[in-house]
């Protein structure tokens, strides 16, 4: 017994030789393992969230300003909050369930990503006192969680349902798609937009298809002309793929063609790379050559005996099958994307065959109209009028790709929301208005509460008036006025509760009244999510961060992703200088756990 | 001159006690044994604020930057890489209770950690450690004793109501993830019920997680059957009556041989009919897997875009499943059996769902295979951050262990550490009656008992002297 301990505590003992008298520090954990705990390293946690999520506080809102980010090989503009946030490669890992909320909110809802993560900052920052001042944390989450409930619970109250079927219905959609698109690059272009989108929405929702809406709504991205020159298709449409000669003598136009969907090459080439023939006689030499030219005919003969008169292939289809289509008449384009053919034959009820071996009719897709049109200097194939009326196309165009690239993103973000409307049928206004109905509902219930708890509640309530304040922030008003006016308006009118800010005059309206809608799950999700953010920071009690291993394989599984980018940096820095100013570390080095901005992997 | 040695040893500090007298670098048996238990303080220390319903939660970054955000005692330490050997000895205590329970890991070591704290009190006194594990050993064995006494209630799996035994897996839940255990408990009962043999027994392992991001916990759900996290690869997506399901390890694709071959033809004939065979031979076997009567094909390896093609124009449904641990969770699941070459299975290899149906759930795409008289339950758990999915999961994992023990043995004792402060009554009184030196590490254990309610007041916020006294 005794023995074995002694030679525990030499061996230990060896790696700090202090000898007599000088105790060396008793190695628990892995040499580099750095722990921080206790007030100092909450705060500092709550320090890193509150950056991050001034980070991207400035894009709230129809005023809000876009962000410029280079991840070193290429530049988005955005003012998506997810794509921010995705982009930023953020690796605190407590600032790290903000990027979660946000990416969380996307897949469920699809908008408001920029205003979940200022929720929960901003909750954050408003407990921050009372961590510093003591409180106890458990105390704090319990009272912020029963808050979040409350605050879901009367969202749910507030949201006005309203009737698909009817006109209103409609106008409903409308107003949801414009709200949305409002704080977007193209808020100038929503009414181009908004009925699109509401259009192709429709037709996902009459055939109860809105869970697929990723795959049966394309948006697609042709860059140049002017972006009033979008358009959308109800059918599929994709851009004229490469061609042979041959091709400009097609039909270009078919009333109710019957359309060949493959996965076939069309092109003379050898049937299989591991094939080879060996020939004894010289004279057979010719029949081999004919037998390969007698395999493509036979393809491209079974095609046409199909009764089709459109042939679209993923693989290439030569010139020889090109002209051969063109003599008797059938179109055919080769090189169509996989997800492009996939539509089309959702649309048109085709099936796509890997071979033209016993092709029959149940095989071919149908459509009214088929198509060849030319769209500024692009030609596209278009597919029209189809049985199975549920895809649609976007197409947007438009002078950069950047600002394409970020109208796709406007565009999601817009039939998420309608699609969230048609699932849920209720609307909240927006504008703040509901922020600060909840906000003023949450102050009142705070009186009813005894002791701590009353304060905290509170301070959830004050965390929510963050929504109208940045909308005036970044619009450029004087915060301070319009949200005493909006106070008042929503404690003492009855009918005040849909006053939110105004975006046009500076001032408050009803934004109800002017059709600032959004979907009321938009809300719940964004207040559930931003509460259970804040808990999950308030609930750290230590950070351990162990030293990161050496081992190649770690960075081939890419925990921390790319590398050098400069916005990492960036964040980094702004990281410490919080964590400097407010000195919450304890250990120098990276007590506050602020480190690793930037991915180790990329170099 | 004097050597500096004799100089030192001259020099001699009676402050220092014994060890001024000795050459540098010696070390003292006692002082040993000290470390030791600090070391092993230090460790539980760190962990005990994670204890309970209001336990704290660690924040780990392992050392592949994986963040944890837990108050799961078995993660932190196993995301800790503890390097004290005397420290790594609670690790391992609480690493078997983990095996063999599933759960109270940080009640081990917090519990560990105090033993040792109040024998340092008694080291300090002047006791032997013998003496004082002379005595541990008493208590622990009272402690086996008095156990059996105070059982509360005896709940039997077979006839307990569902109120009775989700209240038996709430507090368990409570401690993991505290908020969510209204919604969990259900979820977890109905799924143990789902998997439990005829003979009563359930096997943690058929409890399957699927974390999805996004929604909230109450957005939760449970699926008798299988759940894969990816759709299909057929046209045909979804099939609403009872089918049978083949299972392939291999691919489905025409098979190659290892060796590098070359496919010679020797006339044109050959050519002309070569691409054509493999068709055939494609067709007549996704022929004889659907003329079997299967509807749903799931494969381990690829599929190639001949057989998709075949599987599409027979309207069969094609999942493909990469990893060989899920596809055998899938067999276990349908009861059918992994064929490792292909063709049409036999009756007994089938398996059998009663509807396959892909969906989409929080922007993901997942395939449902429900089964009858399911073999394996699956939660599909929602949630707005990783760190909570991750902590769901192990709470889920906890609670399918309790409802485990459950049908081992139903003797429940009370918890939040009533059983505790029962337990460490008696052995006061125990002490009290004891003669010689034992009772002073009877005590002392009857005292480190206390640890666990004094934790749980601690960490919730309350004052834990005023509900000790």
């Amino acid at each position: 017994h005794r023995f074995n301990s002694i030679q525990h505590y030499q061996a230990i003992s060896k790696m700090n030789p202090g000898g007599l008298g000088m105790r060396p520090g008793i190695i628990l954990l892995r040499e580099g393992t750095d722990t921080s705990q206790g007030k100092p390293q909450l705060i500092s946690n709550i320090n890193a969230c509150q950056a991050v999520s001034d980070a991207v506080r400035t894009t709230l809102g129809p005023r809000g300003m876009d962000k410029l980010v280079f991840d070193g090989r290429n530049v988005t503009i955005s003012n998506d909050g997810a794509t921010i946030m995705k982009l930023l490669e953020i690796a605190h890992p407590a600032a790290k369930t903000l990027v979660d909320i946000s990416l969380s909110q996307d897949a469920e809802v699809g908008d408001g990503t920029t205003s979940v993560v200022l929720l929960a900052g901003e909750i954050l920052k408003q407990l921050k006192p009372f961590v510093e001042e003591g409180v106890h944390p458990q105390t704090i989450m319990r009272n912020v969680r029963s808050a979040g409930k409350l605050a879901v619970k009367k969202v749910q109250d507030l949201a006005v349902p309203f009737d698909m079927k009817s006109q209103e219905g409609n106008e409903m959609l409308l107003k949801c798609a414009s709200t949305a698109l409002n704080s977007k690059l193209i808020a100038s272009h929503q009414d181009l937009f908004s009925p699109m989108i509401v259009t192709a929405v429709k037709a996902l929702y009459d055939a109860n298809a809105l869970d697929d809406i990723m795959d049966l709504v394309a948006i697609k991205q042709v860059p140049g002309g002017d972006v009033r020159q979008s358009f959308l298709v109800q059918g599929v449409a994709f851009k004229k793929t490469f061609s042979y000669a041959g091709f400009e003598q097609m039909t270009k136009k078919f009333t109710n063609p019957k359309i060949l969907l493959l996965n076939v090459e069309l092109e003379l080439k050898s049937e299989k790379e591991n094939a080879e023939v060996r020939i004894t006689d010289p004279d057979q030499y010719q029949s081999i050559v004919d037998a390969e030219w007698q395999v493509i005919y036979d393809k491209l003969d079974a095609c046409v005996k199909s009764g089709a008169n459109i042939v679209l292939s993923k693989l290439p289809i030569g010139d020889l099958a090109t002209q051969y289509f063109a003599d008797r008449g059938l179109f055919c384009a080769g090189r169509v994307e996989d997800g492009d053919l996939k539509r089309v034959a959702k649309a048109t009820g085709g099936a796509v065959q890997t071979t033209t071996n016993g092709l029959y009719e149940g095989i071919l897709g149908t459509c009214g109209l088929f198509e060849e049109k030319r769209m500024g200097e692009e030609r596209f194939n278009v597919f029209t009028e189809c049985p199975m009326a549920l895809t649609s196309t976007l197409v947007l165009r438009g002078g950069s790709e950047q600002f394409i690239a970020e109208s796709e993103r406007s565009i999601h973000d817009a039939l998420m929301v309608v699609k969230r409307c048609l699932q849920t049928q209720a609307v909240v206004a927006g504008g703040g208005a509901v922020e600060l109905e909840v906000s003023t509902y949450l102050r009142e219930h705070a009186l009813t509460i005894e002791g701590k708890g009353q304060l905290i509640v509170g301070a959830y309530a004050k965390a929510l008036e963050i929504v109208p304040r940045q909308l005036c922030d970044n619009a450029g008003f004087d915060s301070t006025d319009i949200l005493s006016a909006l106070r008042r308006k929503h404690t003492q009118d009855a009918d005040g509760k849909w006053y939110g800010v105004d975006i046009a005059n500076g001032s408050i309206c009803d934004t109800f009244e002017e059709g600032v809608w959004e979907p009321s799950d938009n809300k719940c999700n964004s207040f559930a999510a931003a509460t259970e953010a804040a808990c999950v920071i308030l609930s750290i009690d230590e950070t351990i961060i162990s030293p990161a291993s050496q081992d190649p394989g770690a960075q081939a599984t890419g925990m921390m992703g790319g590398g050098q980018a400069p916005m990492g940096n960036m964040m980094g820095e702004a990281l410490d200088q919080v964590n400097a100013h407010k000195g919450g570390s304890r250990s120098g080095n990276l007590g506050n756990g602020v480190r690793y901005m930037k991915g180790r992997g990329g170099a | 001159k004097q050597s500096p040695k004799i100089m030192s040893s001259m020099a001699y500090n009676s402050a220092s006690g014994l060890s001024g007298m000795l050459k540098s670098g010696h070390s003292h048996w006692d002082h040993a044994v000290i470390r030791n238990i600090e070391a092993a303080m230090e460790l539980s220390t760190m962990i005990h604020t994670s204890l309970g319903p209001f336990g704290r939660h660690k924040l780990l970054v392992n050392h592949l930057e994986k963040i944890h955000v837990t108050s799961d005692c078995n993660t932190i330490l196993r995301e800790l890489e503890v390097e004290h050997p005397a420290a790594k000895l609670l690790k391992m205590a609480a690493t078997m209770q983990d095996e063999e329970c599933g759960d109270a890991t940080n009640l081990v070591v917090s519990f560990a950690g105090e033993l040792l704290r109040q024998t340092l009190d008694l080291m300090k006194m002047g006791l032997h450690t013998s003496e004082v594990i002379a005595g541990y050993q008493i208590a622990s064995e009272k402690i086996q004793e008095l156990l059996p006494t105070l059982v509360c209630k005896q709940v039997s799996v077979q006839t307990a109501s569902d109120e009775e035994l989700s209240q038996v897996l709430t507090p368990v839940l409570a401690s993991k993830h505290y908020g969510s255990h209204e919604v969990l408990a259900p979820l977890i009962l109905q799924a143990c019920k789902v998997v439990m043999s005829p003979s009563y027994r359930v096997a943690p392992e058929a409890v399957r997680v699927v974390k999805l991001l996004g929604s909230s916990v109450s957005a939760s759900t449970m699926i008798p059957g299988y759940v894969a996290q990816r759709g299909v690869e057929s046209n045909v997506t979804s099939i609403e009556e009872t089918c049978k399901v083949c299972v392939f390890a291999c691919g489905i694709e025409a098979s190659s041989t290892e060796a590098k071959g070359t496919v010679l033809m020797k006339t044109a004939q050959d050519l002309k009919g070569y691409n054509i065979s493999e068709e055939t031979k494609m067709e007549e076997m996704i022929q004889g897997i659907a003329e079997s009567g299967v509807k749903v094909l799931v494969t381990g390896g690829v599929v190639s875009e001949m057989a998709l093609h075949f599987i599409d124009r027979y309207k069969l449904m094609c999942l493909k499943i990469g990893s060989k641990w899920e596809l055998r969770r899938l067999c276990q699941a349908t009861g059918a059996t992994a064929l490792v070459r292909l063709g049409a299975p036999t009756p007994d290899e089938m398996g059998v769902a009663t509807s396959v149906k892909v969906q989409q759930v929080g922007g993901k795409t997942l395939t449902v295979l429900k089964t009858p008289d399911s073999k394996l339950a699956t939660l599909v758990l929602r949630a707005s951050t990783s760190s909570v999915l991750q902590d769901l999961e192990r709470a889920v994992d906890d609670g399918v262990h309790a409802f485990e023990q459950l049908c081992r043995d139903g003797r429940v004792v009370p918890g939040a550490g009533a059983t505790e402060m029962a337990l460490s009554l008696k052995l006061h009184q125990l002490a009290d009656v004891s003669p010689g030196l034992d009772q002073y590490a009877i005590r002392a254990f009857a005292k480190a008992l206390e640890i666990i309610p004094r934790t749980l007041a601690d960490t919730a916020g309350f004052d834990a002297t005023q509900k000790g006294g």
